[in-house]
């Protein structure tokens, strides 16, 4: 235990083999902090072409340049100078399985996490057997010409295709943070996927485990070519242990013209670390993108999936579930764009708040001169349990066309008392009652999420509801 | 641009100001003082995003102080004990009920503007009702303003102690100016138990600036209702701003604008949970034309421990013109869980629907029109229960609508 983490990881790079090709750093040694030299390391280390290193470097300067937001969370603990912002995966395996903490590991338990995936998601391990399946599904993708592996590999095989794409919607100085994710990015997923092809079954980043998806800095481009579609899920509902205190990711979407994109993340980080991540997202002519948001874990969640409503008929939704307990605040929501005649969206939010937590909504809604005849609805719905939680709502809507129409309504409540008097009549006790309610109340978003995860979001409810009343 | 020169906010002018007691020199001093160390409100900040004054030159000079009409409905005040004065007469008379109360509530430090007028304002409305006094007839005071490039500083302070009944209208009203400014505070101090209805009626002409800041504080089972009713100025920003500050007290605040040409609208509200068993609702509607602009943007706060809170918020806007524009921003913060709390915003056309229901019908589709946004209105107007006060706004939505749209504003 004398060790720090900044001496075992040394020592384990010790002895591990690199395969790089640059002579002058024959030895990465992960340190804190962040330089134009640690970017140059980590585009070396990766082998990258040029323009991936440039815009790197580029993207290094406008971090450096912004402010912190002055709105949102509280983020002034992070400290920038104290974090590694790139450790190779086989390195990332530095936990020890005694170090991880108990209730993680019992929450694990209880959701019924199958061993070898309990020691992955706590970075014991690098993989759980996932590859067999992995390796099924990527020949029948092969087969069907859709691309879907992670983006480090992306950038070396698909170079055209990345280059094309990567940036375009989220550019490096779009905010602080996706400057810094451009900057130091790793691992993430990419997909293409051809004209007219229906992926009929989930893109799971689950599947192909070994892959560095479930990094610090992930970065994932999607690009569904003309009318086709893919559902892409992004995370479990386990709790990830990560001893990272900064998650900053950017996902990148386009649905071309009569495509359709669903991705989903249920994201249920440790409660230690600031996950603050940019996902936008562009619908062309009838193309349809759908996000399906939850956002679990945690100290720090701000994340406002957007989508841009580029085409005609384009259309778009959010969905999205958020939860805070002790020391949590969770600034989620959704923005849409639109800038296309006849787009519509709906954006539906339902936040739980309790034992302190701080639940957000943050949205947009914009229709752009010319977007004429948009429609739009927003819907959000807080649940606070008790007198130590807070909820806020802050919904922005910005009109620049006479024909649109937009409607947003909101609502705060607790649990109704007759509610769980009626459960509690019938035999329940009252933290079942109480999980049954808070279940029943962000029902639309799990009835949207593949099966397993709704059955998992569920018992996971249940849990965090245990204690919490009485 | 100034025609009036010759006096500015500076030092010298604020000399010139007319003797007043100790408290209230003290008060210009500090006032100008933080005029003179504040930068204009930045846009960068989230009060101030969609108005941006950086560029805000205040080069008025101080308007001559006219007395502003005071409206008493020929009620005998003073057999009830009621003041209802010049202000600066009020703090030579009662100084510490003015001490108490004069930027007690909206206070000289909140921004440039209200430092500035802190710093200059002169005249202005006292309005106090003893305890238990009920006057039966709205009270008004009209302040107006009829030189170019001039700046007024409007402001009213309103204690209603306990139990006490009263109605007040602020109306501000001027012919179309050459750059001129009007920087207003009301200050409403509602005692336990006490009911006040207050309305303000801006009118301005062109060409005026109009930055409003209105709090009021609600006692114990207490009962505010407010109305504001915006017609006039370029650029017109009202913040609103009720305190829940004792158990079962309730607010209503009501607003009705209709803009057009290039006027730019900032309307804010804010809806103060403190004390527990406390209601609020807020109810503002709009309609824009021509090349208009108009912002609502609410909070409603409930504070840790006021449970039982009941408060909604809506905003409506009906966008009348391609070139109009709407942004509507309600939020909640709550921090009780014991609460009902909601909130409604819609920014849309004339509903197609319904205008061709009443053109097949035979009404023509100018008339329709017409029909439609009155009704749009008349759920406020509804519940405005000052007669003459709902009648005069009807008479101005249909002088609003008869006007003929301005073409080419864009």
């Amino acid at each position: 235990m004398a060790i720090s983490q900044e001496e075992h990881l040394k020592e384990l790079s010790k002895g591990y083999r690199f395969d790089w090709k640059d002579p002058e750093h024959p030895v990465f040694e992960p340190k804190r902090g962040l330089s134009a030299q640690v970017v140059e390391e980590i585009s070396s280390l990766k082998d990258e072409p040029d323009w991936m290193r440039k815009a790197r470097l580029k993207a290094l300067k406008h971090f450096e340049a912004r402010p912190m937001p002055w709105w949102g969370a509280d983020l002034s603990d992070i400290d920038f100078d104290n974090i590694f912002y790139f450790i190779r995966s086989t390195e990332k395996q530095a936990q020890d399985w005694n170090d991880l903490p108990e209730d993680i590991k019992g929450t694990w338990d209880k959701l019924g996490i199958p061993e070898a995936e309990k020691k992955y998601l706590g970075g014991v391990s690098a993989q759980y057997e996932s590859e067999v399946v992995y390796h099924k599904i990527k020949k029948e993708l092969d087969d069907i010409g859709v691309l879907f592996t992670d983006m480090d590999s992306a950038v070396r095989d698909y170079p055209d295709l990345v280059r094309e794409h990567f940036g375009t919607l989220i550019p490096a100085n779009d905010n602080k943070f996706a400057a810094l994710n451009t900057a130091v990015w790793s691992g993430g997923s990419f997909i293409y996927v051809p004209p007219g092809v229906q992926v009929d079954i989930p893109l799971q980043a689950y599947f192909r485990i070994n892959a560095e998806n479930m990094g610090q800095f992930e970065r994932t481009l999607i690009i569904a070519d003309e009318g086709s579609y893919v559902h892409y899920v992004e995370g479990c509902s386990a709790p990830i242990y990560s001893s990272d205190s900064l998650h900053s990711a950017v996902v990148e979407i386009k649905a071309m013209k009569g495509a359709r994109v669903r991705y989903t993340t249920i994201q249920n980080w440790s409660t230690n670390v600031y996950n603050l991540v940019t996902k936008r997202a562009a619908a062309y002519e009838d193309a349809v993108m759908e996000w399906v948001d939850g956002n679990i874990g945690s100290k720090v969640t701000m994340k406002y999936p957007s989508i841009y409503l580029l085409g005609e008929g384009a259309r778009g939704e959010v969905l999205s579930v958020a939860f805070a307990g002790k020391g949590m605040h969770t600034d989620a929501g959704g923005k849409a764009i639109h800038a296309a005649p006849h787009t519509t969206s709906v954006i539906t939010s339902k936040s739980v708040s309790k034992d302190g937590g701080r639940t957000g909504y943050r949205g947009l809604v914009r229709v752009e001169p010319d977007a004429h005849h948009a429609r739009s609805n927003v819907r959000c719905d807080a649940l606070i349990l008790d007198d130590e939680s807070r909820s806020d709502t802050y919904p922005y809507i910005e009109v620049e066309d006479e024909t649109a129409a937009l409607g947003h309504e909101a609502t705060v409540s607790k649990v109704g008392e007759d509610q769980l008097f009626y459960l509690m009549s019938r035999g329940l006790s009252e933290v079942e009652a109480t999980a049954m309610i808070v279940n029943g109340f962000i029902e639309p978003i799990t009835r949207e999420l593949p099966m397993e995860y709704a059955v998992e979001l569920n018992r996971l409810i249940e849990l965090q509801m245990e204690g919490s009343v009485g | 641009m100034n025609t009036a020169a010759t006096r500015t906010f500076d030092e010298r002018t604020l000399r010139t100001l007319p003797e007043a007691p100790a408290f209230l020199g003290d008060l210009r001093e500090r006032a100008f003082e933080e005029f003179r160390a504040m930068p204009p409100p930045s846009p960068e900040t989230e009060e101030w995003r969609y108005t941006d004054l950086t560029a805000f030159e205040l080069a008025f000079a101080p308007a001559e102080v006219g007395r502003p009409a005071r409206t008493t409905s020929n009620q005998d005040l003073e057999a009830l004990g009621v003041t209802f004065c010049d202000l600066d007469e009020a703090a030579a008379r009662t100084p510490e009920l003015v001490r108490e109360h004069l930027h007690a509530l909206v206070p000289t430090g909140r921004t440039r503007f209200t430092a500035l007028h802190g710093a200059f304002r002169e005249g202005g409305t006292f309005l106090h009702v003893p305890r238990g006094v009920r006057v039966e007839l709205p009270l008004q005071t009209l302040t107006h303003l009829d030189a170019d490039g001039t700046a007024v500083f409007p402001h009213t302070v309103l204690i209603a102690e306990e139990g006490a009944d009263v109605t007040f209208i602020d109306r501000y009203a001027s012919r179309p100016l050459r750059g001129a400014l009007a920087d207003a505070i009301v200050e409403i101090t509602v005692g336990d138990g006490a009911r006040v209805r207050y309305a303000s009626i801006q009118e301005w002409g062109d060409g005026v600036t109009h930055l409003g800041v209105q709090r009021a504080t609600v006692g114990r089972d207490a009962e505010f209702r407010s109305l504001a009713i915006g017609f006039g100025a370029s650029l017109a920003r009202a913040e609103a701003e009720t305190v829940l500050a004792g158990q079962g007290g309730s607010s209503e605040m009501l607003g009705i604008f209709f803009a057009d040409g290039a006027q730019h609208f900032d309307h804010r509200s804010v809806q103060d949970h403190v004390a527990p068993n406390c209601t609020s609702s807020l109810l503002y509607k709009g309609a824009l034309r021509d090349a208009s602009r108009a912002v609502f943007s609410g909070w409603v706060h409930v504070r840790p421990g006021a449970q039982k809170t009941d408060a909604m918020q809506t905003s409506r806007n009906l966008v009348l013109s391609e070139h109009a524009k709407a942004d509507s921003i309600p939020n909640l913060e709550i921090e009780a869980n014991d609460v009902r709390c909601g909130h409604a915003a819609s920014v849309g056309p004339v509903d197609e629907e319904t205008l061709f229901y009443l053109e097949s019908r035979g009404i023509p589709r100018d008339e329709a029109e017409r029909l439609i946004v009155t009704g749009f209105f008349q759920e406020v107007l509804d519940r405005v229960s000052l007669e003459e006060v709902r009648h005069g706004a009807e008479l101005a939505i249909q002088e609003e609508l008869g006007r003929a749209p301005e073409e080419d504003v864009a």
